[in-house]
């Protein structure tokens, strides 16, 4: 199972998602600097995009990686079906990509956020979210444009075909204006494309990947992407 | 600037009159900032050594053994001047400098901390800096992808002209990877990578070496821009040269720039350097005395051997990290600057970099205070002081600031913000805490004691949760030292600083000076209060998880343990009842700070502690409320007995006497737990019960843990929404 770890400049949590997947059994992740292009994914069975500040955010959250060669690469994978998980960062290239509907915009806080949330799982056909029904996870988040938005028609499509496998929610599982860390429409801190295999999320599963850390409920949404890969 | 007796003494060493860029390149050198020439005398006051210390004070990051096969690395600075002219590049520029610091000895960076002062937040500009300060703060360090750990705060009209932005960076190293800030063989290419070179920060050092006057704008140009994406490919490059081991020396460009870096290197390898300014990669058009003194970001010089320099240079274009070739070291002594063949320049490395003569400064007489507390009252509504107390921006709720900063990136944070300390995992399985503390109020009434007693509440931080003091870094503020006032404050903080460093055996392994953080306003002098930032490390013992402050069991006992004296000069609770700090500030008492912990470690040594606290500003109140409003829990009090000699209900709750911690003992650890304290020869007292009613019962009056929640909270967002 080879699962291609893309590092653009500025990309900052390579290593974290590493070394949270290769505590997956048969899970094979590896570094791949999107200065190799396409060759970099020529062995790929999954992609990753972590989290961070590819090209520093500059112009707009995601917008000049979503232009790099490599992502070509990363757009025929997922027309292949092969799952692809972008985190942070890496949804915000997805979403540029147009791989996802939607934009994230600024924090209505209009600041960065860092903060443990707990995550409600919502429909349980997708693949990330697989035998977690109604589960709450606990995660933390870090961005400054983590606030989901998207089409009235976008929306309802996410909605009928069962795209929102995860919602902030409070520590019941209560999905509140309260507990939205961002100003998210309906609470959406993650969706999926039509297919299903590729998964854009705003909070960090390889940050809750250990119990000393505060949580590992991360890990479930990763073994979850580990057992997609066929 | 280089003063009038400097430069006859440089012409006399010479032997002629400085070239204009010799004059740029010992005004950096000899200011304030990188010489130490007025605080350096002090340093053989600190206990500077221990068996674990691997690398002390003097280059870019102190180094220590946890064992194990690593080392952990620390480096602390201030950057204040740059701050209160440019808050957002200022502060963004202290946390790239600090990064820089760690990673040129080899280190992987792996923490921040930050520790601020404000004016109060009433008035707009000071809304402005600390809104500005946090967000260059947050964007640089979260970019990079270091996890802010640890922090303080503290507001007081005296950083009104002068705020302060100190700042913390932690990292490790195995020691075989462990690269040296010297150049000692002869040969060796000098290699410049990470950024181009521009006209920012010109002589950055000379005007953060001078006090403030009314025209700060002219300063902007002395400002450096950050570049944190630039940074994060930098740290990228550096993890593969140092992985191979290409480097035989390292320096950052920081305060200084080039003339620093390379002057700094050669006087640790007793060498020389030749540098051909053409070489050196611009941004803009430059003169070439102001690239040798340019403070442009994100920039550092390798030392390379002739046999590495073709792999050096193929790592650092496969990475696309802007480099040069920039000169060599030579055995002459000297550091000669050449522009096109002709030489610029050319002082030697002993009389650049320490050949300042020494500036005579005079200590003056801090004025003695009385320890009268007639000023004391009992206030008409204690529940209304509780919560005040609560709201007071010195003690509220900060997650305002710190909820900005990316506290998990690198996935080794074990215990956030908000807690005594922050707590990283290291890569050998231990565990450290890092926390910091400075009590300005109690080092402007008496610096000596007020530094020493600012240590130790570091420390209690840190043995609250459990671990044992490791080491020591600092950032001591202060005022001009051409003052006698001002200077007899820096000499006494130096004295408690340095009492506490051996009464406590803890060595000093990194730190920094910042003087002049004094404004001249209409005519009138405004000074900082005393402000030593001390940061302290701590270990726990392998296996230990982390005691945190929130309580976590019902019908638990609430021990006090340690003495409280009346103890309000200087506190919280007199600021709040006058409107300012006045007499003596509670005592410095190393045997019973000693005693109480001993006690705590031992205890949580043997699990016997659920939850712990350390007493500090705002007394047992204000310790009490923050455990119970982080816990589904409440307590209730019975306030009969206190040991020590305080005899009201204010004095017992709002004394800020040291060495005191509250520690939660569930009824079955109660024997052993009290048997430790006599062992240790302390005094203890149960303050009460923990109860299951989110309320705080202080016996005679009591507060609801959601309005205790709402005054905590709205201390610091009610003048930043």
């Amino acid at each position: 199972m080879s699962i291609a770890v893309i590092r653009f400049p500025g990309t900052n949590n390579e290593d974290d998602v590493l070394k949270a997947l290769g505590k997956i059994p048969d899970a094979n992740p590896y570094l791949v600097p999107s200065r190799k292009g396409l060759a970099g994914l020529k062995d790929a069975d999954a992609v990753v995009i972590p989290g961070g500040f590819s090209y520093g955010d500059y112009l707009r959250a995601g917008a000049v990686a979503s232009v790099e060669v490599i992502v070509e690469g990363i757009r025929d994978l997922a027309e292949d079906g092969k799952p692809v998980l972008g985190i942070c960062n890496g949804f915000q290239i997805l979403a540029e990509m147009g791989l996802l509907p939607g934009v994230l915009l600024p924090n209505d806080s209009s600041r960065f956020i860092c903060k443990w949330i707990y995550l409600k799982v919502c429909e349980t056909n997708s693949i990330f979210s697989e035998n977690l029904e109604n589960a709450v996870l606990r995660l933390p988040i870090a961005h400054a444009e983590g606030n989901y938005f998207c089409s009235r028609e976008q929306l309802e499509a996410l909605r009928d075909e069962q795209r929102i496998p995860f919602r902030y929610c409070d520590s019941h599982g209560e999905t509140s204006t309260e507990s939205n860390p961002n100003g998210s429409l309906e609470n959406i801190a993650g969706v999926t494309n039509q297919r299903g295999n590729v998964l854009g999320l705003m909070p960090h599963p390889e940050r809750a990947s250990r119990q000393i850390l505060g949580s590992s409920d991360g890990l479930l949404i990763l073994e979850n992407f580990v057992r997609a890969i066929k | 600037m280089i003063t009038k007796e400097e430069l006859q003494h440089a012409s006399k060493v010479l032997g002629r009159e400085p070239t204009n860029t010799e004059l740029g390149m010992l005004d950096v050198l000899w200011s304030e900032h990188c010489s130490y020439k007025s605080s350096k005398r002090w340093f053989y006051l600190f206990k500077t050594t221990a068996d674990n210390v691997a690398l002390g004070i003097g280059e870019g990051a102190g180094l220590i053994d946890i064992g194990g096969g690593y080392y952990v690395g620390v480096a602390m600075e201030s950057h204040n001047h740059p701050s209160q002219i440019d808050p957002y590049n200022g502060a963004a520029t202290g946390v790239g400098g600090i990064i820089r610091d760690v990673i040129s000895q080899g280190c992987k960076a792996v923490g921040l901390m930050n520790c601020l002062r404000f004016g109060h937040l009433d008035k707009p500009h000071n809304a402005y800096l600390i809104e500005n300060v946090v967000r260059g703060i947050s964007e640089y360090g979260n970019s990079v992808g270091i996890p802010v750990v640890g922090g303080e705060i503290e507001f007081d009209d005296s950083y009104d002209e002068n705020c302060l932005v100190n700042v913390v960076c932690v990292g490790y190293v195995k020691p075989e990877k462990v690269v040296r800030s010297s150049a000692r063989t002869p040969g060796h290419h000098l290699v410049m990578f990470g950024s181009s070179t521009g006209r920012d920060g010109i002589a950055g050092v000379s005007f953060a070496s001078e006090t403030f006057s009314d025209e700060e704008e002219e300063n902007r140009g002395a400002i450096q821009i950050g570049d944190p994406l630039a940074k994060k490919v930098v740290i990228d490059t550096l993890t593969e040269l140092i992985e191979e081991e290409l480097l035989d020396g390292l320096q950052d460009f920081g305060g200084g720039g080039m003339t620093s870096a390379a002057g700094e290197l050669a006087r640790a390898g007793g060498t020389g350097v030749e540098i051909d300014l053409e070489k050196v990669p611009l941004r803009e058009e430059m003169d070439p005395s102001e690239i040798v003194i340019s403070e442009s970001q994100e920039r550092m010089l390798a030392i390379v051997a002739p046999e590495n320099l073709d792999r050096v240079i193929l790592l650092l274009e496969k990475n696309d990290t802007p480099h040069a070739v920039i000169g060599k070291v030579t055995d002459d002594g000297h550091y000669t600057v050449r522009y096109e063949g002709e030489v610029l320049a050319r002082l030697p490395i002993s009389l650049l970099v320490d050949g300042f003569p020494v500036p005579e400064r005079v200590e003056g007489k801090i004025p003695a205070q009385t320890d009268s507390i007639t000023w004391f009252k009992e206030p008409e509504d204690y529940c209304e002081a509780v919560l005040n107390l609560l709201r007071s921006p010195n003690i509220c709720d900060r997650s305002w600031v710190y909820s900005q900063y990316d506290q998990h990136v690198q996935t080794n944070t074990v215990v956030d913000l908000g807690e005594n300390a922050g707590v990283l995992e290291f890569p050998n399985g231990r565990l450290l805490a890092f926390t910091s503390d400075c009590n300005s109020f109690w080092c402007s009434l008496d610096p000596q004691t007020g530094t020493a007693n600012s240590a130790a509440e570091s420390l209690r931080n840190i043995v609250s949760m459990g671990a044992r003091p490791l080491f020591i870094a600092d950032c001591l503020n202060f005022g001009n030292p051409e003052r006698p006032e001002s200077y007899a404050q820096f000499v006494e903080s130096v004295r408690g600083l340095g009492r506490f460093s051996h009464d406590f055996d803890i060595p000093i392994i990194g730190g920094n000076v910042s003087l002049y953080n004094e404004a001249v306003v209409d005519g009138q002098n405004r000074r900082i209060n005393p402000t030593p930032q001390i940061m302290i490390a701590g270990i726990f013992n392998q296996g230990f998880t982390p005691i945190k402050r929130n309580l976590v069991t019902p019908w638990a006992n609430i021990f006090l343990v340690g003495e409280t004296f009346p103890d309000l000069n200087g506190s919280e609770y007199q600021r709040m009842v006058i409107g300012e700090v006045k007499g003596e500030p509670p005592k410095y008492r190393p045997n019973w700070e000693k005693r109480s912990m001993n006690v705590i470690l031992e205890a949580h040594e043997r699990g016997l502690i659920r939850s712990c606290n350390n007493v500090g500003r705002g007394g047992v109140a204000v310790a009490l409320m923050k455990m119970a409003m982080k816990s589904e829990y409440g307590f209730k009090l019975n306030m009969d007995y206190i040991p020590g000699t305080v005899n009201s209900m204010a004095q017992a709750l709002f004394s800020e006497t040291s060495s005191r911690y509250l520690a939660e003992v569930t009824e079955s650890n109660q024997p052993e737990f009290l048997e430790l304290v006599e062992k240790h020869d302390t005094m203890v007292c149960e303050l009460g019960l923990t109860t299951t009613k989110p309320v705080a019962d202080f016996s005679r009056f009591s507060i609801s843990m959601d309005n205790a929640r709402k005054a905590f909270t709205e201390g610091l967002s009610r003048f930043l929404e």
